[in-house]
């Protein structure tokens, strides 16, 4: 009994421990596997294993019989177990529930626990038909009958006993031993269901080591094996035909022979294993299942949330982790308040041909999404777009047999118009907000769905860093799509030629990844091409000399650059080289073929010429006599004549001629060192340098004065006239007062002053960027005039240039008043006359009455009636008729003593004005 | 003190003259004759300019702004601020202007005159189109072309016109004016000073006069041995062209192109780099080589003004210049050795 407990214990925890590879296999069952399983598995075994199978021959067809029967088990399964399973849909994560035979397997494991996980698990891999031994493991399985409970006794077909346990599932099995009969005439009704389900597993399991081994040898022997093909295809063809069905009627390879299954996807395995995890974040929110399933797991991951929170909080001080950590990171990370993963698009990104869309679709679908796909061929304007985004996101088809939710994925993303992407970033991010509104009510779905975004996206671009992709790429989960391995392809090919009949060998298949530069879809449409031709032999020869499959593609002006001026090495096998590999030989003509075409292609011939201008003087090439630099010259100079007529003459014709000086350049400097190329800023430089200096001689010239201006022409005035101009106006002046000058120095002062008018320059203060105060001559001339290398000249002082610049603002102002007086020369002769007193009229007038009125007053001693006065001191008591006067006089006088007054206005109200000038109490 | 001729051949002439082509080197006078046969003609109102801001609109609509210089008498044009549309300059604004009568034609002379200036900048399109137009309006206008030099003017615009060569001043003529150009500012210039000014000025009398007026700036009581200033451009190009015969490498060479890149950025005309590199390279060469080095030079001159880049065609000329000059340098060692 102690023995029993502790051996059911075992089994518990092993059920736990082996969770994940259970679900694992019983994944690769279904479909296919799980991305990691099956290339971890190592080639040697597996070959071995394969070659120990395939010794057996009646497996195969068996294994079809047995599958049958599977199925009828299974439907009785259907039908009697209701209640178990509830349990078991939470276990499998990764399953989609929209495919429910899918779970039949694991259903059956649990109705015959532990038993067939073991025994299929740790042994039919080696020995799939070796008759059972009872597993010491087995807590049902007993060599002894159990002391208590109900047993049943097995004898199986080498003759040992073992005596099984009985339990709950009873009536299960008397279901089977209805069904199955006791063909085998083993005991009772348990025995036999039990080595039929353990046989079937096998055969299960078998059946998948052949798949394998059928694929493995058509990898390795690329011919094929016949009886192998016989065997598979068939079962083959029944597990692709519903979906192959379109795929056979349109005629292209591309098409026909697209992956239809996770496994078969030729991109690299981590950037699928990636966005497959990425995907499945999602089940989360999508499918309403938990995420971690696993208690084991889940605790783990609760003692790593501990962990990992530091570490996220300091994402970004440890920016040096490689990039795959990163991504494992967002991965890792964690969902959101609606359980939502942390990025919610994926951004895929790579060049053509490397199965991006492919990989998109495939996934999705396997992780149980119905794809809705936009592209470049649908409408993207931003009304469309947002109608498509919304109808792919929120809602879901009822009819029909695809009842699965939506994944939306949108390709060619980088074509996009920016508004569209916006529009995109909005559906992310201002549903986001409605979320955190209503974020505490969690429990209302409905509400959510209305808001927020609740399926997958993956976006599809070629060119990650387009302008308008850029607020989405912080936003996303970006997938770089690195090169497809040739291993990989050319074993795909391999596999897609011998199915077509058509002949050929690695070699050549390989030359063939080469020249397209490992895309797939250009790799079999080459192929198909050349089938069509009727060509049942490929080699690497035919290979090299068509020219189809060889892309047009724009290659980065860095490569071009580099391409030319280094030369190829002699183990790199060139697509352009002709038909022999023997390096010496011909291998002139062929560098010029390769260079000329990749001129050509690249189509920039003004920046590329430009470019070996800028870079072909530090090659390291030894040319001691200038003979090559003399000769890339003249072909330097020949394009650029070249380039004039057909730019002036509009002679389009002879654009072919163009290309020609990057080979002559490649022939002249090419050198086995890779060359440090920079980019070619020169010209650029010197255009705009030569504008900015043009636009400042214009504008000085621009406002000479006729008289002056019909003398000199910007020829001359760079020759001749600037920089002694810039001497003359630099004369030595004392650093005093402009008013103690000597009256030498006057006419000199006046002197530099018209000449720096008539010519149209002037001081402007200017304030350095360290904050100090400079006068800069305006327009800027003296960068024209003045060249780096040269002795500086003489400079005048700040204090020089601040004293020119007042004088000639006094000057100015001086000669204009006299343009205007000699234009209107009747209101000078008034405004000379009114010129002093129209500064200071408003008060000084009625000072001077006063003052007047005073001195009148005084002189005959009369008031303003005639009557004598005597003057009075000025006091308040003074009648209101003569006070008046006492108050004037007073004023006048004290007017006449002082320049400050004020009046004191009775009557009408009671303010005191005063009119005091700051400038007259200075 | 300088005569004019151009007054002579008006005098010759009546009072009337034909289309005048006066070319010669920049300071050498071109434009004070003219300006002196215009006030000969016209007296002084000729000198009372303004200033005019012309539009254009060229026949592809784009619109063309230009200044003109003008009297009541003559006006002035450079149809090369135009750049490529000078054609349109010319078939406009020459056929308005020489279209409309002038007024008062009793008082005044019954033309007016039009004045044209780097006339060797224009491309043949304007040329040509200047060609009828010379002889259609021959009534009511006369066209003064002012150049640097008859090459670049087309051959049926030089048999139209009456081409008068202005001379460069010689070297006393140059220390004449500055003497007397002195005497009226009230200074003192010594001899040997003049003489200085006007070697290193090139007989340029503008250029000399304001190195003149420079020294003077510079230090009045004037010392017979000061220091006269030199354009700053023209230090820089002989620097570089020692540069080019001290040493002849890539790495030179590249050294050489960002001076060049400097000049061409100054404004400075690549024409006129490749004759002052050529002047100062000559020095440097001996006898045999000077003859290869000046082919060299035109040649590479000639394909400059074919292409657009002007920066090739300097480079080139550099680094033919440095394949020949060591080519000879080593001979000449190797010849020394044996």
């Amino acid at each position: 009994m102690d023995e029993y407990d502790e051996l059911f214990e075992i089994e518990d925890q092993f059920e736990e421990q082996f969770a994940d590879e259970l679900e694992v296999l019983a994944e690769m069952e279904e479909e296919t596997s799980e991305p990691a399983k099956r290339p971890k598995l190592a080639q040697g075994d597996d070959v071995s294993d394969i070659q120990h199978l395939l010794d057996d021959q009646p497996i195969t067809p068996k294994a079809k019989r047995q599958k049958n029967d599977t199925g009828v088990v299974k439907r009785l399964f259907n039908g009697s177990q209701t209640q178990e399973r509830n349990v078991p849909p939470q276990r499998d994560d990764i399953t989609p529930p929209s495919s429910p035979e899918h779970y039949e397997p694991s259903k059956t494991f649990r109705s015959t626990p532990a038993m067939l996980d073991i025994s299929g698990f740790a042994e039919i891999p080696e020995t799939p038909r070796r008759p059972v031994t009872p597993t010491p493991a087995s807590t049902h399985v007993l060599k002894r009958p159990p002391l208590e409970g109900e047993f049943i006794s097995v004898t199986d077909s080498s003759g040992n006993r073992v005596y099984l346990r009985q339990k709950e599932e009873m009536d299960t099995k008397t279901v089977e031993s209805r069904i199955v009969p006791n063909s085998d005439g083993g005991l009772g009704l348990l025995a036999l269901p039990i080595r039929a389900l353990r046989e079937q597993e096998a055969e299960r399991r078998h059946q998948q080591v052949v798949e394998e081994s059928q694929r493995l040898t058509e990898l390795l022997v690329s011919s094929v094996n016949d009886v192998f093909a016989e065997s598979e295809n068939p079962e083959d063809q029944e597990n692709e035909d519903p979906e192959d069905a379109e795929g056979r009627a349109s005629r292209l390879w591309v098409d026909r022979f697209s992956p239809r299954h996770y496994t078969e996807l030729l991109s690299d395995d981590f950037t699928n294993r990636c966005l497959l995890k990425w995907l499945k974040l999602w089940d989360t929110v999508v499918f309403g299942r938990e995420r971690k399933s696993r208690p084991a797991r889940s605790d783990r991951q609760a003692a790593h949330q501990n962990s990992f929170k530091p570490n996220q909080g300091g994402q970004n001080q440890n920016r040096f982790r490689s990039k795959v950590e990163m991504t494992e990171e967002i991965l890792e990370a964690e969902l959101d308040q609606y359980k939502r993963p942390k990025y919610k698009v994926a951004l895929l990104s790579g060049p053509p041909g490397l199965g991006k869309t492919t990989l998109a679709h495939v996934i999705a679908k396997h992780a149980g999404y119905n794809v809705v796909e936009i592209n470049a061929s649908d409408d993207r304007s931003t009304e469309v777009f947002q109608k498509r985004i919304d109808t792919a996101t929120q809602m879901k088809s009822v009819l029909g047999s695809n009842e699965r939710p939506n994944c939306l994925v949108i390709d060619e993303i980088d074509g996009a118009p920016a508004a569209a992407i916006n529009i995109l970033l909005s559906v992310l991010n201002r549903k986001d907000g409605h979320g955190a509104e209503a974020g505490t009510e969690t429990a209302k779905k409905r509400k959510k769905k209305e808001s927020i975004l609740l399926r997958p996206i993956i976006c599809i671009c070629n060119d990650l860093y387009v302008p308008a992709l850029r607020p989405l790429r912080q936003q996303a989960f970006l997938l770089v799509f690195p090169q497809t391995q040739p291993s990989r392809l050319t074993q795909r090919l391999a596999e897609i030629s011998s199915q077509q009949g058509l002949k050929a060998d690695t070699g050549a298949l390989m030359s063939l990844c080469e020249k397209t530069d490992n895309d797939i879809r250009s790799c079999i449409n080459t192929l198909q091409f050349l089938h069509g031709r009727g060509l049942k032999q490929l080699d690497s020869r035919t290979i090299q000399s068509v020219s189809v499959g060889q892309k047009d593609q724009n290659k980065g002006l860095f490569y071009v650059w580099q391409e030319i001026f280094q030369l190829p090495r002699t183990k790199r096998k060139r697509i352009g080289e002709g038909f022999e590999e023997a390096p010496g030989s011909g291998s002139g003509f062929q560098r010029f073929q390769h260079i000329l075409h990749l001129a050509s292609s690249s189509g920039e011939y003004e920046k590329v010429s430009l470019g070996l201008y800028d870079n072909y003087l530090s090659m390291r090439v030894r040319d001691p006599n200038l003979q090559a630099v003399c000769e890339a010259l003249d072909w330097l100079t020949f394009s650029d004549r070249l380039n004039q007529v057909i730019l002036h003459g509009q002679n389009f014709s002879l654009m072919k001629y163009l290309p020609f000086l990057s080979v002559a350049f490649h022939f002249l400097f090419a050198h086995t060192h890779v060359p440090r190329i920079s980019y070619p800023h020169s010209h650029h430089e010197a255009s705009s340098h030569l504008l900015s200096s043009r636009n400042a001689l214009s504008t000085m010239l621009a406002d000479i004065p006729a008289s002056i201006r019909s003398r000199i022409g910007q020829l001359s005035l760079t020759l001749d006239i600037l920089t002694l101009l810039l001497d003359i106006i630099c004369p030595k002046l004392r650093p005093v007062n402009p008013q103690l000058f000597s009256s030498r120095e006057k006419d000199q002062m006046r002197e530099l002053i018209a000449t720096m008018l008539a010519y149209n320059l002037s001081y402007r203060q200017d304030r350095t960027p360290e904050g100090q105060y400079t006068y800069v001559l305006e327009p800027r001339v003296e960068d024209v005039a003045r060249f780096s290398g040269l002795p500086p000249r003489r400079q005048l002082t700040y204090q020089a240039k601040q004293t020119i610049s007042r004088e000639m603002e006094q000057e100015k102002m001086r000669r204009a008043e006299q343009m205007m007086l000699q234009r209107n020369p009747v209101a000078k002769v008034e405004e000379i006359k009114s010129a002093g007193p129209k500064l200071t009229r408003n008060h000084q007038q009625r000072l001077e009455n006063i003052v007047k009125q005073t001195t009148v007053e005084t002189r005959p001693e009369v008031d303003f009636f005639g009557r004598a006065v005597a003057p009075k001191p000025q006091g308040p008591q003074s009648s209101s008729d003569s006070g008046e006067k006492c108050a004037v006089l007073a004023m006048g006088t004290a007017v006449g003593n002082s320049d400050v007054w004020f009046r004191f206005n009775e009557g009408m109200s009671n303010a005191v004005r005063r009119n005091v000038y700051i400038r007259e109490l200075l | 003190m300088i005569k004019n001729r151009l007054v002579d051949v008006l005098k010759v002439q009546g009072g009337d003259f034909p289309h005048l082509l006066v070319y010669g080197p920049s300071g050498a006078g071109k434009k004070t004759r003219i300006m002196c046969l215009l006030r000969e003609l016209y007296g002084p109102g000729v000198e009372k300019l303004r200033i005019e801001h012309q539009t254009i609109v060229a026949p592809s609509k784009k619109k063309i702004e230009i200044n003109t210089i003008a009297s009541n008498y003559h006006i002035e044009v450079n149809p090369c601020d135009a750049g490529n549309q000078d054609r349109v300059v010319i078939q406009e604004l020459i056929k308005t202007v020489a279209q409309s009568q002038q007024i008062q034609s009793s008082t005044q002379r019954e033309f007016k005159v039009v004045l044209l200036t780097e006339v060797d900048r224009l491309t043949k399109d304007a040329q040509h189109a200047l060609r009828r137009t010379m002889e259609k309006y021959m009534a009511t206008c006369r066209l003064i072309l002012c150049s640097t030099s008859t090459s670049k003017v087309i051959g049926p615009i030089q048999s139209r016109c009456l081409a008068v060569r202005v001379p460069l001043p010689s070297k006393e003529e140059v220390c004449s004016v500055l003497t007397s150009v002195c005497k009226k500012e009230g200074l003192l210039l010594p001899p040997e000073l003049a003489k200085q000014i006007s070697d290193k000025s090139g007989r340029n009398l503008r250029r000399a006069l304001l190195m003149c007026e420079a020294c003077r700036v510079q230090q009045y009581p004037f010392s017979a041995d000061q220091d006269v200033p030199e354009p700053d451009w023209e230090v820089y190009l002989r620097e570089t062209a020692n540069a080019i015969v001290s040493q002849q490498s890539p790495q030179r060479l590249l050294e050489v192109r960002a001076r060049l890149y400097e000049l061409l950025t100054h404004c400075i005309p690549p024409d006129i780099i490749i004759k002052g590199l050529v002047e100062e390279l000559l020095n440097n060469c001996d006898g045999q080589l000077k003859t290869e080095v000046a082919h060299l030079a035109a040649y590479y001159e000639h394909r400059l003004q074919l292409g657009s880049k002007a920066i090739y065609h300097l480079e080139a000329f550099v680094a033919k210049f440095m394949a020949i000059y060591k080519k000879f340098m080593e001979d000449g060692l190797d010849a020394m050795m044996f």
